[in-house]
């Protein structure tokens, strides 16, 4: 029964992973990025969120549940406004530069924006102040007791919220990558941007697409954090976007399912590691130790990943 | 050739800086004020920027009124009282750095900080160096005081003391309060921090020498952590689970035990003891519990005097956690100061008497009786249990550590 | 986006005369603005309220307008000396290698740029512009017009200087002299306690340098530097040796050089990595932190878990032998991977130190560093009787603890930057440079890449462990929370904002990162905010660093034609000799 538990909670958090995952992924397989600030976007779709429900639902602190969808909409719009206005402004001049200043860049606009957000959120008025957390409102339906399914097993509402939203998360990307001439320009120029360019495939509109694309799926993820949690606040991003790096190397860089099954699986290994490793060096304590051990033997082993890397190993 | 090259230039370079420095040498500035008045100062080192800035602010606004109210009544004849604040950013590095720097004026006489037992570590042997009374409001780590040997307490330096209290008077307290509330199996959860692991370690060792059952040890340094530990404890059936951090994890923990299933009070330090840990708890939390240093703040009429004044003091910032603490421990300085000032000709030579004057230091302060015991360490060992009834901390037992 | 040109040629053609005249009256004019009083009340900088008193503040903006209204006046001045014989020719000949006018246009940028932080500061310190007084008006406009001025001139020559012979005894002076000037300004600088003052000191130095590297004499120095390299390595470190008898005894700047110190020579070993063999490392902050932690284990503290007390030097060289195994066991699985990969595993390393460092605390982990408290109560360095927590006195001037730690830091350094320079004008030093380049091709051509790019992590590890031996003991104590993934940060924003594969870069880096929260303190709050940003813009508008290294800076400006003109035209005398046969 434990083992079902701990499966649950590894599937849910993996889930969480697998959502930020993607942004990872896509933008690597096209420019060659690590996006290290994709983690902020993680964190401002959660606050994007937040200021959506404060803008409208908290003069008269509605919690019915239709107030979600609208959350989730105004975390996505203001996630990937940053997410293209980062793209257009910071990396796009430096496309052409050794690898060393888009990393940099990145590491700067990481923190850059948690301290915009820390510093600045509670300036816009009726806003609460970030520099502590954020109390996310108890939507109805989404938050409460955790709801039991039977054996004694119960299952969190936001763990339920978080392995749906994946679910259609994922049915999106397969269409959307597959089936529209966006998502086919996205893995052509994945493949070689030159050519996809001879082909009249606009690259730079592609690009824009793939960092929107990741930023979306970021905000949901933002947002179900702050369901699981009850709150955000502006430092939630880097250890969730460093574990959401491990899982879509660890399923194969620029492999959209790969970064899928890759967030599941590290979820579920964190939540075995922490309860059945034996001895010393088990438990919660050595729990991270395990992820970035996972990560570095999957590099050293098997660099393109559990389901293959789509784009050519540049070494 | 190349010799001479090099001993040309030594010899050219030695006498250009030498000039220079000659010229470079800084006058102290003249100091400014009446001619028989005397300044000396109490510094601050604490977080005055940053995420716990609130705290730190909080604490300096304090030794601030403490001061102001000296002044006003002109606490000390011939002498005026000034404030040296100065900011650690919570980092030890920074923190050294304001330590050389209040420890080099020579009219700092006296500090109130830190607020982190990490800085701390670097803080104090500066201090000890300069002979500079140091007296922190919120330093929990036993280490500062006694050593690491439990068995085998060597006080570690002779000029600093603390208002509030160790880990090893809360966590023994708290494991006593349990114990006796009927909470025969727990488990015990640690964030790994400083201030968390200290008072864990302290609990455990109280809880299991009454004979009481810890039935899990789990860390949690993120919220990352809570699904996979909340899993991991539930099996094993506790009645209560200590979590020793502060509130920004155990407010989302307190939830996340609530909603998994995990209906038991969670019980923490005081670094759960914030409005914003209910906030964060949620509607669950009715029935979590925390140990706080002195008697209720409405309960002492010394402390609703602090509270009344700080109000009526125009500050920007409220006086936060440590606010009452710091309060407490300028005024210590103060009462020292009484003692070693009236015969000192200037601040910097009244630093080791102001040392030695601390030990007779004993008064009625915000959070108690303020005096110092052997280690440097609060003789007050009164602490408060408080438990959250319909969103509110309402205090519950007010006790004494034997 | 291109600015339209306000100033055409045409224009400058028809002004310039005139334009002379605006420039060399507004040169005067600031130097004469210094005497007058600039702000209301002394509560400003330093004290700027009297009249025909300056304060030092004033004196550097005068400072600036001497080359506005000397380098403006030398077409005048030149054709006269000309005429003259003897000493008075031979000035003349210099002086038309120095390219005057570039010098004051540096200049008057450099007046007006000062002026306006200093009248901001004073608007700002006391509460309204209304508190400028007319003096500082006066500057402001004096300013402006030798501004516009030189704007209006007709471009000035090339500077020449490097071309002129080698002469041994002018150059060493012009080292020393650079390098007092450089002390003086550093140890004034630092002294300042007022934002305003530190910010207008640092401007003017800067100024000052971009004067002298557009005018020539700069480029002339760097050539002399580079002719008499043992000369100014040698003077450099007597001069930072010098420094701590500027500070009168007082121990709250030799803490601040010494946490300099310390964390730029981790950055010179950081310089190994992502300087010379261009691997990105992340968790760069773990060496320094087992370097750290080795010697707080085996130190006389009474909190110390391994009973052997060896010597310090025999402590340094275990815990640099420590981190330099860390970085063997990081990069072999590790340095196959790709550039960008091991940045993300080098962070992971990083937190994976520090994890485990947090850990090893009884209930874990074996206790070796008592977990989350880490190892306190660290005594000071004894070496034969010279204990480094007493005050010695040295020429009259008492030495504290800190400036103690910084000769012993000093020390190390010296060693680290004899490796560095060792090792990069080496065949070792070049194959790093030719993997930085392009691995595949360095391959091809024999260079055993893994070998090298190994042990490029061990020797900058290894060097980060001395440091990290030293830091525990100035700390006093060895905790697991100094080494987050943030410290890794600023060690690499340090090594790339200051000028990667050059040591001055480095260490000019490593100064202003750790110096700047400690003097802007005014901005405390938004200090991590201004870092981030400076990363962008830096990377966008600079990425080769403040001090770059000539190869880096092409490197990073492939299409940049203008730039590889210049570099080539400043080829120094010997290479002009061989173009001129």
């Amino acid at each position: 029964m434990q083992f079902v538990d701990q499966l649950l909670t590894g599937l849910s958090l993996g889930a969480l992973y697998a959502l930020i995952a993607v942004g990872y992924t896509v933008v690597y397989g096209i420019v060659q990025l690590i996006n290290f600030a994709h983690g902020e976007i993680f964190m401002i779709g959660g606050f994007g969120a937040m200021g959506t429900w404060l803008l409208i639902g908290s003069a008269t602190n509605n919690l019915s549940w239709w107030m979600m969808p609208l959350m989730l909409i105004g975390g996505i719009l203001v996630a990937v406004l940053t997410a293209v206005l980062m793209e257009r402004v910071a990396y796009r001049p430096l496309r052409n530069s050794p690898r060393l200043a888009p990393l940099i860049t990145a590491i700067g606009i990481s923190i850059f924006l948690q301290e915009f957000v820390r510093l600045f959120y509670g300036e816009i008025p009726g806003f609460p102040n970030a520099k502590s957390a954020v109390v996310m409102p108890s939507i109805e339906g989404f938050t409460g007791q955790a709801i039991d399914i039977g054996g004694g097993l119960l299952l969190q509402r936001s763990a339920i919220f978080t392995l749906v939203a994946l679910a259609v998360c994922w049915a999106f990307l397969w269409w959307f990558i597959g089936r529209t001439r966006l998502g086919r320009g996205m893995l052509a120029t994945s493949q070689d941007p030159d050519t996809a360019r001879l082909m009249g495939i606009d690259v730079d509109r592609i690009i824009m697409v793939a960092f929107a694309l990741g930023a979306a799926l970021a905000a949901v993820a933002g947002v179900a954090h702050g369901l699981r949690y009850g709150s955000i606040d502006f430092r939630m991003g880097f250890l969730a976007g460093l574990k959401a790096f491990t899982a879509a190397v660890l399923g194969g860089i620029g492999n959209v399912n790969g970064a899928v099954v890759g967030g599941l699986t590290l979820g579920v290994v964190e939540a075995m590691a922490s309860a059945y490793i034996p001895g010393q060096f088990g438990g919660s304590a050595w729990k991270d130790v395990w992820a970035f051990v996972i990560l570095i033997l999957v590099l050293v082993f098997r660099p393109q990943g559990l389901l293959g890397a789509k784009a050519v190993d540049r070494a | 050739m190349r010799n001479k090259k090099l001993l040309g230039g030594a010899a050219a370079l030695l006498s250009a800086s030498l000039l220079f420095s000659a010229c470079g040498s800084r006058t102290e500035p003249a100091a400014t004020g009446a001619a028989n008045v005397k300044i000396a100062k109490i510094g601050v080192i604490a977080p005055l920027s940053g995420d716990l800035s609130a705290l730190g602010l909080g604490i300096q606004n304090s030794v601030d009124l403490a001061i102001k109210q000296a002044n006003a009544s002109n606490a000390i004849p011939g002498w005026k009282l000034e404030l040296a604040a100065e900011d650690d950013q919570a980092t030890k590095d920074v923190g050294i750095n304001a330590a050389t720097k209040l420890a080099a004026d020579k009219d700092v006489v006296g500090v109130v900080g830190t607020l982190n037992s990490g800085v701390a570590d670097g803080v104090q042997p500066v201090l000890r160096d300069a002979k500079i009374t140091q007296v922190s409001p919120a330093n929990t780590a036993t280490r500062l005081t006694m050593g690491l040997d439990p068995a085998n307490k060597v006080r570690q330096a002779p000029n600093y003391f603390r208002v509030c209290t160790n880990d090893a008077v809360q966590g023994a307290f708290a494991a006593q309060y349990a114990f006796d509330a009927g909470f025969k199996k727990v488990a015990v959860v640690n964030d790994k921090k400083p201030y968390g692991a200290g008072l864990v370690f302290e609990f455990i060792k109280k809880f299991k020498a009454l004979g009481g059952d810890v039935v899990s040890e789990e860390t949690a340094v993120a919220k990352e952590d809570f699904a996979s530990v909340v899993s991991n404890i539930k099996p094993d059936g506790p009645q209560m689970v200590y979590y020793g951090t502060e509130y920004p994890l155990a407010g989302p923990f307190s939830l996340a035990m609530k909603t998994a299933g995990l209906k038991v009070p969670l019980m923490g330090g005081d670094g759960i003891f914030d409005p914003q840990f209910i906030k964060l708890a949620g509607t669950t939390s009715d029935g979590d519990i925390a140990t706080s240093v002195g008697a209720p703040v409405d309960k002492l009429p010394s402390a609703k005097a602090f509270v009344d004044a700080y109000n009526a003091g125009g500050y920007k910032d409220p006086y936060a956690a440590y606010g009452g603490y710091s309060y407490d421990a300028a005024n210590a300085i103060i009462n020292a100061l009484k003692i070693s000032l009236p015969s000192a000709t200037d601040a910097m030579s009244a630093r080791q008497a102001t040392v030695d004057a601390m030990s007779k230091v004993s008064f009625d302060g915000a959070t108690g009786k303020v005096s110092f015991d052997e280690f440097g360490d609060s003789t007050n060992r009164t602490i408060t249990v408080y438990a959250v009834e319909g969103g509110k901390w309402a205090d519950k037992k007010t006790g004494t550590l034997s | 986006m291109k600015l339209p040109t306000l100033i055409t040629p045409e224009l400058q053609r028809r002004h310039s005369a005139l334009a002379r005249i605006i420039t060399v009256v507004g040169g005067l004019a600031i130097i004469a603005s210094a005497y007058l009083p600039w702000a209301f009340g002394p509560g400003a900088l330093d004290n700027m309220t009297y009249l025909g008193g300056p304060s030092t503040v004033q004196l550097l903006g005068a400072a600036l307008g001497v080359p506005v209204a000397l380098g403006a006046s030398m077409a005048w001045i030149e054709p006269w000396l000309d005429s003259r014989d003897g000493l008075a020719k031979r000035i003349a000949a210099v002086s038309k290698r120095i390219a005057w006018l570039r010098g004051a246009k540096a200049a008057a940028t450099g007046a007006l740029v000062f002026i306006a932080v200093v009248v901001l500061a004073i608007a700002l310190e006391l509460g309204g512009l209304v508190n400028v007084e007319w003096g500082g008006w006066i500057a402001l406009l004096a300013a402006l017009a030798a501004f516009a001025g030189t704007r209006l001139m007709v471009p000035g020559r090339a500077p020449r200087l490097h071309e002129v012979k080698p002469t041994g005894w002018l150059e060493i002076l012009g080292i020393a002299a650079m390098l007092g000037i450089g002390l003086l300004g550093f140890a004034y600088a630092l002294n300042q306690n007022d934002g305003g003052t530190f910010v207008a000191v640092v401007v003017c130095l800067t100024a000052l340098v971009i004067v002298a590297m557009r005018s020539g004499i700069g480029g002339w120095l760097s050539l002399a530097g580079q002719r008499n390299r043992n000369v100014l390595v040698f003077s450099a470190f007597a001069v930072a040796f010098l420094f701590p008898f500027t500070q009168n005894g007082s121990d709250a700047n030799m803490s601040i050089a010494t946490q300099v110190l310390v964390f730029s020579a981790t950055a010179v070993g950081l310089n190994f990595v992502v300087g010379l063999a261009g691997l990105l490392d992340l968790g760069y902050i773990a060496f320094l932190g087992a370097g750290a932690f080795t010697a707080a284990t085996m130190s006389m503290s009474v909190y110390a878990t391994i009973g052997w007390k060896p010597p310090f030097i025999v402590i340094m060289l275990i815990a640099g032998t420590v981190s330099a195994l860390l970085g063997l066991l990081i990069g072999t699985p590790t340095l196959r991977v790709s550039g960008d990969y091991l940045a993300i595993v080098t962070l992971a390393f990083g937190e994976i130190f520090r994890i485990s460092m947090s850990n090893l605390d009884g209930t874990d982990g074996p206790d070796l560093v008592h977990g989350a408290s880490g190892i306190p109560g660290i005594p000071n360095l004894d070496f034969f009787g010279f204990n480094f927590g007493q005050v010695h006195t040295l020429f009259g001037i008492p030495l504290g603890r800190f400036s103690n730690y910084f000769f012993l830091m000093l020390l190390i350094m010296a060693f680290i930057v004899l490796v560095f320079s060792r090792l990069n004008y080496s065949r070792i030093g070049r194959g790093w440079i030719a993997i930085r380049e392009d691995e595949k091709a360095a391959e091809a051509m024999g260079v055993n890449t893994f070998g090298l790019k190994l042990l490029a992590f061990a020797s900058g590890a290894f060097l980060a462990g001395f440091a990290g031996a030293v830091k525990a003991h100035v700390d006093s104590s060895a905790t697991p929370e100094q080494y987050i993934f943030l410290e890794s940060a600023f060690l690499l924003a340090a090594v790339v904002l200051g000028g990667m594969g050059t040591v001055m870069g480095v260490i000019v880096g490593a100064t202003l990162l750790k110096l700047m929260p400690e003097k802007l303190r005014f901005l405390a709050d938004y200090r991590m905010l201004l870092f981030g940003l400076l990363m962008v813009l830096m990377m966008r508008f600079r990425p080769e660093g403040m001090v770059p290294n000539t190869r880096r800076q092409l490197e990073f400006h492939e299409e940049d034609a203008e730039l590889a003109q210049e570099v080539d035209d400043e080829l120094p005398y010997e290479f002009v000799e061989e173009r001129a046969r």
